[in-house]
């Protein structure tokens, strides 16, 4: 039961990454590969708030959110000077840029060795440290973000999104500020990312920086890219086949490491399969002269 | 001394990997990210024929290269010649692509493991002294076929016929048909040599800093770095690319750790896409449509 439980919760810490980076990789059509650095930054900066400073988990968060936004603007307004493949490329090289600094900085993030005794989430004196309470606690915040995004997508900024993801030129032709909009659109995705992050240090009260490397950004893009891009009860269960894969496998009898590497090849081929499949029906990035 | 030494070994493997990454991007117009697992390839198949197959190490070094040729050909006849004959958008290929490289990479790591393995087979010795600065036979050996590949890619692709269509199709491959040149035999060329090129640069790697199956990937970062710097389809801005990236990395190294080399070459590129968004060349990143 706990174990249910466990992957229960894993799934949908990878529903909240998943939906957030679908705001700006299905809506705006910023296909972006540092959302696991997002990811990283929200873990890291709770993880260190809360055990240098013991700061509470209302505080930590909206701190986490903060950052992620700030770092989010500065790099978008970068990132978008160029446009489809190399912003691909530039997301990759923010991802690199995030995990050698968790990475490397050791006198601040403890580097490789992570950061262990991350205590457990309190909210005004209730302590969510068994996994059926933080379980209702993500599922809380999966909901709000699920509304929250269900209605930015249905709210005239998000139409602005999605005719700029279809058109680009055109948007901005009606007087729309496409640059903007995107910007917005990221640094909203962003915001979003660093509350898993949050969610997963307390969780697993341990953080160290292989949890957001490349690989992890790739493995977000592909849930979101399985769902189709948009649809949101799609990239919640693609969310759910994706995580509950590698269990299968080991109830295949696969030893742990080939399972994790057989999950991979798994994914990987599912998304050879899925990009052939819709072909032109993703949405895809406008070239913009 | 060292310091040039170490700067110039970097750059000639870099300006090595940015031709041949560029001959296939020119062609296929997307950010062909298996090429990274070539490079990996390149050095796991020597590995797999000389050392576990016990073939002698000048045989084994062909034999690598045509099967990570032969791997990249087949990657492009099943997946990528398809899907462009549907008429996808270059972010989804290059979406396949990494998906592609997923797949080899964790293949590689399930048959040769994850640990550094190596194909040296002579004893490290303590290399040769030039100018007060010591350099080994395969650094020497590494800088010397890489700038003699360089030239000669460069060369091929100026003179010869088929260089001339590879050209023809990097710059309009629509018109390039009508001229009876048909575009995809070229872009299978393209990755032929391409990949060959790829496969050698691992090879080289390997030699000097021995392997792990995601070598492939960090160095193939970095020449798309410097051919984004550089300027694509520039040959002289892509050399200038490729010397500012190993100067800046050196540097860093030198003076702060060789750990924050990754970073560093990302760096250089957001500051260059903040002041000269266009690359050296000043060719623009964006692409025309007709």
């Amino acid at each position: 039961m706990e174990y249910i439980l466990h992957l229960i919760i894993f799934i949908l810490i990878y529903i909240l990454l998943a939906q957030s980076l679908s705001l700006a990789a299905g809506y705006s059509g910023l296909i972006s590969l540092a959302h696991a650095g997002f990811y990283g930054i929200g873990a890291y900066t709770t993880a260190l708030l809360s055990v240098n400073y013991g700061l509470p988990f209302l505080i930590t968060l909206p701190l986490a959110m903060l950052l992620c936004g700030i770092t989010a603007i500065i790099v978008s307004t970068i990132s978008l000077r160029t446009v489809d493949d190399y912003f691909i490329i530039i997301t990759l090289g923010i991802q690199v840029v995030v995990f050698s600094i968790m990475n490397n900085w050791q006198s601040l993030t403890r580097g490789p060795l992570g950061i262990p005794g991350i205590p457990a989430l309190e909210i005004f004196g209730f302590q969510f440290n068994d996994k059926v309470s933080f379980l209702f606690l993500s599922l809380f915040f999966v909901v709000i973000v699920w509304f929250l995004l269900h209605n930015i997508s249905r709210s005239p900024f998000g139409r602005v999104l999605i005719a700029l993801s279809e058109d680009e030129i055109f948007t901005q032709s009606l007087g729309k500020n496409v640059y903007k909009a995107k910007i917005i659109s990221f640094t909203i995705s962003a915001m979003f990312a660093a509350i898993p992050g949050v969610l997963y240090a307390h969780y697993i009260s341990y953080i160290d920086p292989t949890s957001f490397t490349i690989n992890e950004s790739i493995f977000i893009l592909s849930i979101v890219i399985i769902g189709g891009m948009r649809n949101m009860w799609k990239i919640a269960g693609a969310a759910a086949f994706l995580v509950l894969l590698p269990e299968a496998l080991r109830f295949l009898g696969m030893p742990n490491n080939v399972a994790a590497n057989m999950r991979q090849i798994i994914y990987g081929a599912i998304l050879i399969f899925v990009i052939f499949r819709s072909g032109e029906k993703l949405t895809p990035v406008k070239v913009s002269n | 001394m060292q310091f040039i030494i170490n700067i110039f070994l970097s750059f000639s493997i870099y300006s090595l990997l940015i031709i041949s990454f560029s001959i296939i991007y020119q062609s296929v117009k997307f950010f062909h990210f298996a090429h990274a697992i070539t490079i990996t390839l390149g050095a796991y198949l020597t590995l797999l024929f000389s050392i576990q197959l016990g073939f002698s190490f000048w045989f084994a070094i062909p034999l690598a290269i045509i099967g990570a040729v032969l791997i990249s050909v087949i990657t492009e006849l099943s997946i990528y010649k398809p899907l462009r004959k549907i008429e996808t958008s270059s972010w989804n290929m290059l979406i396949a692509s990494l998906g592609l490289y997923v797949i080899l990479q964790n293949l590689v790591s399930l048959i040769w493991g994850d640990d550094t393995k190596s194909i040296r087979t002579w004893p490290v010795k303590v290399g040769n002294e030039i100018w007060g600065a010591y350099i080994t036979n395969v650094q020497i050996i590494t800088i010397v076929v890489s700038i003699v590949l360089f030239i000669a890619t460069i060369l091929f692709l100026q003179y010869t016929s088929l260089g001339k269509q590879i050209r023809a199709v990097s710059s309009n491959s629509e018109l390039s048909n009508i001229f009876g040149i048909s575009s995809d035999r070229v872009i299978l060329w393209s990755f032929i040599i391409g990949s060959a090129l790829a496969a050698i640069a691992g090879i080289l790697i390997a030699l000097d800093t021995d392997m792990t199956p995601t070598m492939g990937f960090h160095i193939f970062l970095y020449a798309v770095v410097a051919m984004i710097i550089g300027g694509v389809g520039n040959y002289s801005g892509l050399i200038g690319g490729a010397l500012l990236l190993a100067t800046a990395q050196h540097l860093s190294a030198y003076y702060i750790d060789s750990k924050w080399m990754d970073a560093t070459a990302y760096i250089i590129l957001i500051l260059f896409l903040i002041w000269k968004p266009l690359g050296f060349s000043g060719k623009r990143l964006k692409k025309i449509d007709i």
